[in-house]
């Protein structure tokens, strides 16, 4: 699998707190890398300065064979890096067809007319298109992700950064997400997916990758990961008592 | 679809014939009449412009009393002293106003929120002391407008007409384009229209160099409607004082708000010229309450209980695609 974004050496702090120390992955084309680990691990942080909203003290970052370090966040997005928010930031006052407008006309610099058509199909693939001229702020927090989602598909992403699309959810509701981000993987695009719903990493991603102390603990397939040690010890805290057994 | 058609159909004929009769009103209103009409008009204007700022791209200005001066000093100069038409004083306002706006944009769009708010009135501040202390525009004593009087009030009206009607079309026109559509983003949530590709700096740039340019073209009128000029006047926080409150009670970020709230406003003041001693206080009252009572302004309320919206810059979909979902 040919790779279409790598992250090297990846560290930020701020002021004396360390959050990311070393930082280092890889995403192929078409691939669904989830991202786990446990609150304030930095994992919104990570997606923050993939976006450009956070510049990195350190490290490098490789989108398309090019270094996006110095790029600015619009110009990402231009390339065909899109994001949604843990806590929906669509536009409140316009309807669920223009926001998704916004994001084709600027995200992938499309006249009103293209994006306009391209909005209308989208709607329809994230199960939006009866509340088309809805305002977004009255919608359901599903619908406010869905919305997300679609934001940034009309941008016509390479990379779609999902930040924990299923948080907050019913199970139903983290069904229908999971059923929307298979469709957007079918159709070819990158996904790195931050979440704290374990469960739909086991069956919406391709790779885990644990991020904890400021870095990559370990990345491989969804099953190994999640019965790894570093998963156990991370979340259940059980490292201590480990070494203490194996000290005894 | 045939109803929202029948629907603008009728909405556009009302704003027609507002229109006509407002045009023929110097033919049968009484010379108040239209002296309220030019105001009215003129702060339409004014309001329209600072709302581009404040109530789509986030600037909020307290410096916008920069180029009303602007274009009242040029005014007086252009037709006073090089004794050129005011049609020439109107392209030069323009142009000093969008070379002035340009320069000063460089400094003060470096500043965020409020720092950019007091940075705008810095600006303004200094400028009116620049204006006293310079002999060529005649220090503080400043001019007589005298083209003024020789003008027919009724060409003034009609001048004043075309600003404030061209204010709300220029604004419409924006909010319909490409550049509007990144405005109305923007002002639901800026960091999230940055990260979907909007260009924040640009957008809001055009939005300043617009808004500034079109506020010194309504100085023109403004100061030939007065015909005399002076430093403290002309560069006074007044001119801003009154856009925002025209905006907030009418209704930040929607266009019949600063309609709405240049009528409340010009009727309230010449009301509240019987009490010299306490006008502002009372103007700060009502603007308080309303705040209060209609946290969206006038408009905002009128929207809320019966969904009304003159100016719709909702963007529609087109039917055949509706028809093809």
């Amino acid at each position: 699998m040919r790779s279409l974004f790598s992250v090297q050496e990846l560290a930020i702090a701020f002021g004396s707190n360390q959050v990311l120390t070393s930082v280092n992955f890889d995403l192929g084309e078409g691939e669904v890398l989830g991202v786990i680990g446990p609150n304030g691990a930095g994992k919104t942080v990570l997606l923050n300065i993939i976006t450009g909203i956070l510049k990195p003290d350190k490290g490098r970052m490789v989108f398309l064979d090019q270094d996006i370090v110095g790029v600015s966040t619009v110009d990402r997005a231009r390339r065909g890096i899109g994001r949604t928010f843990q806590i929906p930031r669509s536009f409140e006052n316009m309807t669920s067809y223009e926001n998704t407008l916004v994001g084709g006309v600027f995200g992938d610099a499309q006249t009103e007319k293209a994006a306009g058509r391209k909005a209308c199909e989208i709607l329809d693939t994230i199960g939006l298109c009866d509340k088309k001229l809805e305002f977004a702020g009255k919608l359901s927090l599903l619908d406010r992700k869905r919305l997300e989602i679609g934001i940034a598909l009309a941008g016509n992403p390479k990379m779609l950064l999902l930040d924990e699309a299923a948080g907050g959810l019913t199970e139903s509701e983290v069904s229908e997400i999971l059923e929307i981000v298979r469709r957007i993987k079918a159709s070819g695009i990158s996904i790195i997916w931050i979440e704290h719903v374990l469960q739909t990493m086991l069956h919406g991603t391709d790779r885990v990758l644990l991020l904890a102390d400021g870095r990559d603990m370990i990345c491989g397939l969804p099953e190994e990961v999640m019965a790894s040690r570093e998963v156990e010890d991370v979340y259940l805290g059980t490292g201590g008592k480990r070494r203490k057994r194996v000290a005894e | 679809m045939q109803g929202v058609r029948k629907n603008n159909y009728t909405k556009s004929l009302a704003i027609l014939v507002i229109v006509i009769v407002l045009f023929f009103l110097p033919q049968y209103g009484s010379d108040y009449a239209i002296s309220i009409g030019v105001l009215i008009f003129l702060y339409i204007s004014l309001g329209q412009m600072w709302n581009l700022l404040g109530g789509y791209s986030g600037l909020v200005s307290l410096g916008q009393q920069i180029f009303v001066g602007i274009g009242g000093y040029t005014a007086a100069l252009v037709t006073e002293v090089w004794h050129q038409s005011i049609a020439v004083s109107l392209v030069v306002a323009a142009g000093v106003s969008l070379v002035f706006a340009f320069i000063i944009s460089f400094p003060i769009f470096k500043m965020r929120g409020v720092y950019f708010t007091i940075g705008t009135w810095i600006v303004s501040e200094a400028l009116l002391v620049f204006f006293r202390n310079w002999k060529f525009v005649n220090y503080d004593a400043g001019y007589n407008i005298t083209i003024a009087y020789r003008i027919p009030m009724s060409q003034i009206y009609h001048g004043a007409l075309v600003i404030g009607i061209g204010s709300v079309v220029l604004v419409y026109l924006i909010l319909r384009s490409r550049m509007g559509l990144a405005l109305m983003s923007m002002r639901d949530n800026e960091g999230a229209a940055e990260v979907r590709g909007v260009r924040l700096y640009r957008t809001k740039l055009y939005c300043f160099v617009i808004s500034s340019v079109y506020t010194a073209i309504t100085g023109v009128v403004l100061y030939l409607n007065i015909a005399y000029i002076k430093p403290g006047a002309a560069f006074g926080i007044d001119w801003t004082v009154c856009m925002v409150f025209i905006v907030v009670i009418g209704g930040l970020g929607t266009i019949e708000g600063p309609i709405i709230g240049a009528v409340v406003y010009v009727i309230l003041r010449q009301y509240l010229y019987s009490f010299p001693g306490i006008s502002m206080v009372i103007l700060g009252a009502v603007a308080v309450a309303i705040i209060l009572l209609m946290p969206k302004g006038i408009m905002g309320a009128i929207h809320k209980k019966f969904g009304v919206e003159v100016f719709s810059v909702r963007r529609r979909i087109d039917e055949r695609l509706e028809d093809g979902s």
